[in-house]
């Protein structure tokens, strides 16, 4: 079975977020940028389905600029066989990337889809369900656990107050939860091969795939600055402070 | 009895001198003041005095000459060598800066800042960083240590290698001298050969010699992309054979190089039992490295590249690069992990050697070897800041050892690396000081002239010995 996993490159969850002076976007000049955590854990799933024997092959796509293709490499490094890489300089929205997926899947034919349940810059949280609609495949989201057995794939979902498992018939799309695998660590051998590994570069055109944006980002702001705290010398002044400070007791 | 009734007396005196909220009188609230970082040690003092501002300072300075009392300046505690413990509770007060943690300016033209002596070093490197601005200093304590404290023992970290001790992020500095007087050194100059560079005095000196309440400091641009790997590795001298080649195949731009043996995974875990394990633990070596860059070099290019052609050579043999920050603070946590989890392991010995980094190697190949023939039943381990010829050379007691087993186990260890330790002409202390801790080895290794130059220069600036006294060379009543 084929497993496709779709990666996107954004900024590194660790990174202060700076928003730029006009306030048109977040800055992104010179910020490390890192593979979306939830896409790593979609690359950890396949490769360990490739490792049980359940997976023959995963190949790891994303659509978005050049420098992502190191994004790419990384997922190659991780265990991924070769990577699909559509190149764009547009900000891609979830329907454009859905659409610009469909058309991949449409051509590789994979027994699964692993996508992240969402991207960390503007959690979405829809390509993945926006993907099943287009290509009509059952899907499973929020996976905290996959299992093929029979010819069935068995979502498990983390959901208010339980969790539900789900049989699907494959193919079939799965995006996930925090909960799914802990991602392994790049290893050295594997990076050294992962140079050598096939990466091919399609552009939205030849896909027939329109990305361009039908959105617009009017203003980013970023959260208002908490307040440093303070260490009140006694009770008598606590109560003072919420009294007529805070006001919010009386 | 009577004492007691002198140290309430002098404690009353100290708050009719400088107020109540500047004096902390209650015992019970010196606890934290009072003892060392491991919780090994705990000892008293008369008081503590917490400062405002550098007046205030100024002040209790003299308020402790009126009443003939002495000043064991403190920063964030995490000192560890016991140089801000004091020794002698009827006598000493604790002089805390932690109160005085006023940024005063910061010139990013200057790449330049003036921040007072108990700012956080940790607080201090993130509000730098906001500004695209770098502190270098990093070490473990960081959360909790304070500048003041770091310029008093010249602190090291594992940015040494690139950016230098404390000593070299220093521009200036403002202290409050025994007398009560301030000395205003806070110059930002890079260039400034007006006569002799008081500064270096008070840097390392412990609290013997000021009180340090600013310092001016040192700049660097904030590192753009940093990439953290940890390698496998045969021994430690193909370690030091990979630091050599690191610098030159990376234009110098490595930041931190660390060593550490495979117990280091278990000693970590003890600490923090979730902790991930990256790589194989059979190694017989570790190397933690971490290359940084900024504008058009490619830091990850280059770590990859190095370790590419490492490999080829067996200088490396197996090895994870972090791909996300989150990962990179998972490799440290090994790192760090590893001085809990022996603190776990109850009272062992701690040293922090130095060596030529050319012969680093050859001198833990040795000593390690005299230590599993002579204490085979103790766990002796060497890590730490390699790229600097700086190792920890830690011997564990066995998990049973009664305190006094403990006690003449690490004395014999001691004696045994400080020996080894003299033929390969190394310091007995690279990074942490002398404190009260190693006062005798310090005694037993100066020589006479350099003896007399440290009492003169003590008896010039602190005549009435009255800033730590105890600490570094033994106490003189000189009055
Ligand atoms: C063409 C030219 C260019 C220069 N460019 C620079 C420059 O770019 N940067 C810069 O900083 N300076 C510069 N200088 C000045 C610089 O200070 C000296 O050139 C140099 O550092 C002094 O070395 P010297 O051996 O000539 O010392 P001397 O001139 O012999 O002595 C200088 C001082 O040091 C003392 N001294 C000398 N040797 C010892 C010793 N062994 N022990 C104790 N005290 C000693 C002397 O008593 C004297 O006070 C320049 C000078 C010239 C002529
Ligand atoms: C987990 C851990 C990791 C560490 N790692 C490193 C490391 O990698 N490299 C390294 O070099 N050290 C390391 N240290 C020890 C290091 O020396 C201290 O962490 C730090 O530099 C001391 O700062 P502090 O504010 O805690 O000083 P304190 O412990 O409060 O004081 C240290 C000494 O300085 C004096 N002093 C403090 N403040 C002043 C002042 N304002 N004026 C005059 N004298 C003053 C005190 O009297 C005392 O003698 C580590 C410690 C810990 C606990």
């Amino acid at each position: 079975m084929k497993v496709l996993v779709a990666i996107k490159r954004v900024i590194d969850y660790n990174v202060k977020i700076r928003v730029k002076s006009d306030h048109s976007d977040v800055d992104l000049t010179n910020v490390k940028m890192a593979m979306n955590p939830f896409c790593e854990i979609a690359v950890e799933e396949a490769v360990r389905l490739k490792e049980k024997g359940v997976a023959t092959e995963v190949v790891v796509v994303t659509i978005g600029p050049k420098a992502a293709q190191e994004q790419l490499r990384t997922a190659l490094a991780l265990g991924a066989d070769r990577a699909i890489h559509v190149e764009t300089d547009l900000r891609v929205e979830s329907l454009g990337a859905a659409r610009a997926l469909a058309k991949i899947v449409e051509e590789q034919q994979p027994g699964l889809v692993i996508l992240g349940k969402q991207a960390i810059d503007t959690d979405n949280n829809q390509t993945g369900q926006m993907l099943a609609a287009l290509t009509g495949l059952p899907q499973g989201t929020f996976a905290s656990e996959v299992a093929v057995e029979d010819g069935r794939l068995r979502v498990t979902r983390e959901i208010d107050g339980g969790l539900e498992t789900l049989e699907l018939t494959l193919p079939a799309i799965v995006t996930t939860d925090l909960r799914l695998n802990e991602p392994r660590y790049a290893k050295l051998p594997d990076i050294m091969k992962a140079k050598k590994k096939p990466l091919e570069v399609r552009t939205p055109a030849d896909l027939g795939v329109e990305l361009a944006s039908r959105i617009k980002l009017l203003k980013v702001e970023p959260p208002a600055e908490r307040q440093a705290g303070i260490k009140v010398g006694s009770v008598d002044e606590l109560i003072d402070k919420l009294k007529n400070e805070a006001k919010v007791i009386s | 009895m009577e004492a007691e009734a002198l140290v309430t007396s002098l404690r009353n005196q100290l708050v009719d001198l400088l107020g109540q909220d500047t004096v902390v009188t209650e015992p019970h609230d010196h606890e934290p003041y009072c003892r060392d970082w491991h919780g090994d040690m705990t000892s008293a003092a008369v008081a503590v005095l917490r400062p405002r501002d550098t007046g205030e300072v100024a002040a209790a300075v003299r308020a402790c000459r009126t009443l003939d009392l002495d000043i064991v300046a403190q920063g964030g505690n995490t000192g560890l060598v016991l140089g801000a413990l004091p020794d002698r509770p009827e006598r000493q007060v604790v002089l805390s800066l932690e109160r005085m943690r006023h940024i005063r300016s910061i010139d990013e033209a200057d790449f330049s800042a003036i921040v007072e002596a108990g700012c956080v070093l940790e607080e201090l490197k993130l509000g730098l960083e906001e500004r695209g601005l770098f502190f270098p200093l990093t070490l473990g304590a960081q959360g909790s240590c304070r500048i003041g404290g770091n310029v008093s023992t010249n602190a090291g970290g594992v940015n040494v290698l690139r950016y230098g001790m404390t000593r070299e992020l220093v521009l200036g500095l403002e202290v409050v001298l025994a007398d009560g007087s301030v000395w205003d050194g806070l110059s930002t100059l890079r260039k400034d050969n007006r006569g002799i560079d008081l500064k270096q005095l008070f840097i390392g000196a412990e609290g013997t010699l000021g009180i340090i309440t600013a310092v001016a400091i040192k700049l660097s641009p904030l590192p753009e992309r940093i990439e953290t790997a940890l390698l496998g590795v045969g021994d430690l001298h193909t370690a030091i054979a990979l630091y050599r080649h690191a610098r030159r195949a990376c234009c110098d731009l490595v930041s931190a190089f660390e060593f550490m043996p495979p117990s280091a995974f278990t000693l970590a875990r003890e600490a923090q039992p979730d902790l991930p394990l990256p790589i194989a633990i059979d190694y017989p070596a570790y190397v933690l490295i971490e290359i940084s860059s900024s504008g058009l070099i490619d830091a990850k290019q280059l770590m990859e590249g190095l370790l590419e052609q490492a490999m080829e050579e067996s200088l490396v043999l197996d090895g994870v690069i972090a791909t996300s920050q989150a990962q990179a603070r998972q490799l440290w946590a090994i790192r760090e992990g590893m001085n809990e989890g022996q603190a776990l392991r109850g009272p062992h010995l701690r040293t922090d050697v130095s060596v030529p980094l050319s012969r680093l190697a050859a001198f833990v190949a040795e000593i390690g070897a005299e230590l599993d023939d002579a204490l085979p039943q103790c766990l002796a381990v060497a890590y730490g800041h390699v790229g600097d010829g700086n190792v920890h050379l830690n011997v564990l007691p066995p998990a049973g050892a009664t305190l006094a087993e403990r006690h003449t186990l690490i004395e014999q260890a001691k004696k045994m690396i400080n020996f080894r330790l003299d033929h390969y002409h190394g310091s007995f202390s690279a990074e942490h000081g002398i404190g009260r801790l190693k006062r005798d080895e310090f005694e037993h290794w100066i020589s006479p002239v350099h003896r007399r130059l440290l009492e003169a220069l003590k008896r010039a600036i602190d005549p009435e010995y009255r800033l730590n006294p105890g600490c570094q060379l033994p106490p003189i009543t000189a009055r």
